[in-house]
């Protein structure tokens, strides 16, 4: 390597050249922007083994539980430069999506020693974190023995980060000083607008602002189009119905699903006016623009829609249509994403999101060698990596938002889609109470909306229902 | 049987098309979809028109799968394998198994054999989940879990049962005296069994059997909780075709149809044995 | 049949005395099986505790809570119900069904043989993965069932996503699934039915409507309950089919057994409640198919002496 590449990457290193600048310097060297990539990858590795022991669980072997995901595949493809850092073996297991929380509840209750990491979400940890399958990460990301001072815990973005730490108690806030940190967020999604710009001029209207406005649109569309629809939502029973664009949106008005009275009680809180009122709001959007086979919808069918062009808008992960505008989808560069704000009144989105995290197992055998593939996969070199080679959005760490490569990308084929990411993304959390009971409450909300929607119960009614028999399973649990 | 009016015959006629059509329909649809890109089987409205495509196929094959979020790399092949394995290895034993105890049942009334043969029947009236979960935690203790042989024997669930409790059915159907006037001859019980029973109790053997097959073939929630990822059978490979990135109804429908094929050629094989039946007619009192 | 006890030699040579013989052919189906038990006494003790994964603290014995717990459950008794009328509408249906096609089989002919394999291919493709192909034909805009609904005016028929219709929509999947299960299993009993009495009947210029239920159907019965039985079984346990169709909604209207339990195992790991759910389905199961061996025996039995 000639000494000028060196000293650029050297600088670069030492943050006093940005990563654009390094690599035009590089190519103004003559090495093309791939090679530049890897030895920036190379030099990255040295860089990373300089200030830090990686070499200390050289030789181990660990074996990691992973859902079919294009974060899985990012990760894989750039395994061999873990091996090289570190010397760790990594063996890994990959399960569909449909049934990959199956695999990890049944390998983890029955506490298989069969994996030291897994990919989890963060609802699954408030599970998980009080059974005991879980080790608490704050323990190893604040010695500095065994992470490296480059790891950035800062870097996280604040809320995402927050949203995967919790103290166990029921009710107990998200992002507490006590909150143990079950796992780390790896790639994440915010819930919020895509839509098909061509549609929408068909129907002469703009990208809605808020709730009224969508419904209205959403409606017309439907009317219009004679085929396609104008909004899509999930809507099975399950809890992803509401854990997407309708807790989002509700969350907006500023509504809760629990409170948490002061003696620690658990109480529902989808009965007040104000709540009544958005579902109102939400359940005429679905009638009067949802699919018509709206209550058997998951997150794939809402995708395809978009994908096909079968929907105008979408109010979901954006993730889902960053995907949707790309492969052989029929509409693949044709859709385009704003922020959505629900209320008219507030200030600025405040989408709930997924967070893929990744969690280590109790009953790992060899913790300390598991942490260190943690803090490799969610450092900041395998997210740049991630982000520009691979289809690792959205990625958790600011400093890859800031990777103008990384924008450019974005801006170039996805219109809107870091201005939607960055305008929300202060406002993107979990929004749902963590508590033991969460999948209950969500199921049966989800299939009470349902109800609401075939118009077999009225929605205050059916709130008031909901609430009560929620309230009740509290009470069981001994939580209410 | 034979003095069959024309009327008749236009009705029975009628009546297979109308059974052919509801039953074969959505296979050919799934053979239609398995030669089509995701674009064109999610096109409004549907159509039959299409430029028929190999990729599908070339996917599951390969091993390479092509979506939104790039190349994915898939294990369906394995899985394939790993379905043919597990169901025969299971139809197997539980033959080698239920065979003898379903004769035993049939041709001997002894002590207890009802509670018996009811006792084997009851485990498959055991809601899988049911046992599966506590089983996962012994299968750790035992070493058991992750092994084939460990599924195996949880298969035995599935297919020991119904060949029990099928055959058992033909063998009280074959009159007793036939092997009896064997036996008279000097014969022994094992040379009755074998050169007797067995042959004329064939066709429900091979039916229960095939039977017996597709529900192991057809299972996959014991393999996903009591197996890791290279033992998984096809019906939990095919499902890593509902990606993040999007459903790939085409390589969904190619699973299908590739999932099929193995099971249709026994079928067909064992085709003699199971639809022409039973010439009983002689051999029953 | 003799019942003396007079040694007899086996192949293998040993003396195995004739009244140990049954025993020792079907212990070992029974010894495999029998591990199985453990587990499931394991479960029966978690159906009498407070146990939720999530709340390992709580974990205590609370006797019959569970179960006390179902009798003021709205949502267990729909569940009940649901599970019933799935497992006696499609057993029905799937029974008259199988039957039906048996008998159009029923000759041996080149075309019937080939027709008869076919027609077991529904059988061949695993409920899950069918319960997604039936979800994508009967989307309202690309599935071909949807559209050919349209064709002759049900413009607005909502199939899986609508209360009115969820039900039908499920158990058609699942009679096309499994009616070829029945059909195989009549259609061999059928071919395996003794001539003569057919042929006497004939001679004599009996009606056939007489024949059919006289002589048919009575010598098939027993062959009719067995399939009945490992239909009735496995459709009272139904999951795939309908989890991956409509996961239990619209509302509540599919929110069967399995479907229950397995939510309250695997999303809400309320293992307690999830355990007595299912011992609650076992109970049921095993008094059904303990009604169907009795008759079952008893028209062996009655076989056994006409004959």
């Amino acid at each position: 390597m000639h000494e000028k590449e060196k000293d650029l990457i050297s600088a670069f290193m030492r943050g006093q050249v940005d990563r654009r600048g390094l690599l035009k310097g590089l190519s103004a060297l003559g090495v093309g922007l791939g090679a530049g990539g890897t030895l920036l990858n190379m030099m990255s590795t040295t860089a990373l083994a300089a200030d830090f022991d990686w070499k200390k669980h050289s030789g181990k072997k660990l074996k990691l539980l992973l859902n079919k995901h294009p974060y899985a595949d990012a990760m894989i493809a750039n395994l061999d430069s873990f091996k090289q850092l570190t010397g760790i073996e990594i063996a890994y297991d990959v399960f569909p999506e449909d049934v990959y929380f199956d695999k990890v509840t049944a390998a983890l209750s029955s506490g298989s020693t069969e994996y030291d990491a897994f990919m989890t979400g963060a609802y699954m940890t408030w599970t998980y974190g009080p059974a005991g399958w879980i080790a608490d990460l704050n323990e190893w990301i604040k010695d500095p023995t065994k992470t490296s001072p480059q790891y950035a815990w800062d870097d996280f973005l604040p809320g995402v980060k927050a949203s995967c730490a919790w103290n166990g108690q029921p009710g107990g806030a998200l992002g507490s000083d006590d909150a143990k940190q079950w796992c780390i967020p790896w790639g994440y999604e915010q819930n919020s607008m895509t839509y098909n710009p061509a549609l929408l001029e068909k129907v002469g209207a703009e990208v809605p602002k808020n709730l009224d406005q969508l419904i209205e649109t959403a409606g017309k569309a439907s009317k219009d189009l004679g085929g396609p629809y104008g909004i899509g939502v999930r809507g099975s029973r399950s809890w992803a119905t509401i854990h997407a664009g309708f807790l989002s949106a509700y969350s907006n008005y500023g509504q809760k699903d629990l409170t948490l009275s002061d003696d620690g009680k658990l109480a529902a809180a989808m009965n007040t006016a104000e709540s009544k009122a958005f579902h109102g709001k939400w359940v005429q959007m679905i009638q009067d623009g949802g699919p018509k086979d709206w209550s058997t919808y998951t997150w794939y069918q809402v995708a395809s829609d978009m994908g096909a062009g079968n929907s105008v808008m979408m109010y979901d992960a954006d993730i889902a249509g960053y995907f949707m505008n790309g492969g052989d989808n029929k509409m693949a560069g044709k859709l385009a994403y704003a922020p959505f704000a629900a209320n008219p009144e507030a200030k600025a989105p405040t989408p709930n999101i997924w967070i893929w995290s990744l969690a280590m197992s109790n009953f790992s055998k060899d913790k300390d060698a598991t942490w260190y593939f943690i803090q490799w996969a969610s450092g900041a070199e395998h997210a740049i990596f991630g982000a520009t080679k691979m289809d690792f959005v959205n990625p958790v760490r600011q400093s890859v938002w800031k990777d103008e490569i990384f924008r450019e990308k974005l801006n170039k084929g996805y219109p809107g889609y870091v201005n939607a990411h960055d305008t929300s993304a202060p406002g993107a959390r979990i929004y749902f109470t963590p508590q033991p009971l969460f999948f209950d409450v969500t199921t049966e909300w989800a299939a009470t909306l349902q109800r609401m929607v075939n118009k077999e119960v009225p929605v205050d009614e059916g709130l008031d229902m909901l609430a009560e028999s929620i309230n009740r399973q509290f009470k069981e649990a001994g939580l209410g | 049987m034979e003095s069959t009016s024309l009327l008749e015959r236009i009705l029975r006629g009628v009546a297979l098309v109308l059974v052919v059509v509801f039953f074969m329909f959505p296979i050919l649809w799934i053979v239609l979809m398995s030669f089509q890109t995701n674009e064109t089987i999610l096109s409004v409205p549907p159509s039959v028109i299409f430029s028929p495509t190999l990729e599908n196929y070339q996917a599951l094959i390969t091993g390479k799968l092509t979506t939104a979020a790039g190349t994915l790399d898939i294990a369906f092949m394995r899985n394939l394998g790993n379905s043919v394995f597990l169901s025969t290895a299971s139809v197997l034993i539980a033959l080698l198994l239920g065979v003898p105890a379903a004769y035993a049942f049939a041709r001997h009334k002894f002590r207890g054999s009802e509670d018996i043969a009811f006792t084997l029947l009851s485990f498959r009236f055991a809601p899988p989940l049911l046992v599966l979960l506590p089983l996962s935690l012994y299968f750790q203790k035992l070493g058991l879990s992750d092994t084939y042989f460990g599924l195996i024997w949880v298969y035995q669930l599935i297919c020991l049962p119904l060949i029990l409790w099928i055959v058992r059915g033909y063998f009280e159907d074959i009159s007793a005296d036939v092997e009896y006037a064997y036996r008279i001859a000097g014969h022994s019980w094992f040379a009755t069994f074998r050169k007797i029973a067995l042959p004329l109790a064939g066709p429900g053997i091979a039916a229960a059997g095939l039977l017996a097959f597709i529900f192991a073939w057809n299972n996959f929630v014991f393999a996903l909780v009591l197996a890791s990822a290279d033992k998984q059978p096809v019906t939990v490979g095919a499902l890593a075709f509902v990606t993040a990135s999007g459903i790939q109804y085409g390589q969904i429908a190619a699973a299908i149809v590739l999932s099929i094929a193995p099971v249709l050629a026994l079928a067909i094989y064992a085709q003699r044995y199971l639809v022409e039946g039973l010439s009983l007619g002689a051999v029953k009192g | 049949m003799a019942s003396v006890t007079t040694p007899q030699k086996t192949a293998s040579g040993f003396k195995i005395s004739r009244r140990w013989l049954p025993y020792v052919l079907s212990l070992p189906a029974l010894l495999v099986c029998i591990g199985i038990l453990v587990p499931f006494f394991t479960a029966v003790v978690y159906s009498f505790q407070r146990y939720r994964l999530s709340q390992p603290w709580a974990r205590q014995f609370n006797w019959g809570e569970n179960y006390l717990n179902f009798l003021y459950d709205p949502a267990f008794w729909n569940t009940l119900k649901i599970s019933l009328i799935y497992a006696g509408v499609t057993v029905v249906l799937e029974l008259a069904l199988g039957l039906g096609i048996a008998l159009l089989l029923q000759k041996r002919t080149r075309i019937n043989n080939f027709v008869s394999i076919m027609l077991l291919m529904p059988l061949m493709t695993a409920p899950a993965l069918a319960a997604l192909m039936w979800k994508l034909m009967t989307n309202p805009g690309f599935g071909i069932l949807s559209y050919l609904a349209s064709l002759v005016g049900l413009q607005n028929f909502r199939w899986a996503s609508s209360p009115d219709t969820a039900l039908l929509t499920v158990v058609l999947v699942d009679i096309w699934v499994y009616t070829p299960f029945i059909m195989i299993l009549l259609l061999a009993g059928l071919r395996s039915l003794p001539t003569q009495p057919f042929e006497a009947a004939a001679l004599d210029g009996v009606p056939r409507s007489f024949v059919f239920f006289r002589i048919t159907l009575p010598m098939l019965t027993p062959y009719i309950l067995t399939a009945t039985l490992f239909r009735l079984l496995d459709s009272i346990q139904q999951f795939d089919i309908i989890y991956a169709m409509t996961q239990g909604g619209p509302g509540n209207t599919l929110t069967v057994f399995q479907v229950e339990a397995y939510l309250n195992f695997f999303q809400s790991t309320n293992v307690g409640r999830s355990a007595a759910l299912m011992i609650i389905l076992w109970a049921i199961t095993y008094i059904l198919s303990n009604i169907f061996i009795k008759n079952w025996l008893r028209l062996r039995e009655r076989a056994r002496g006409e004959a």
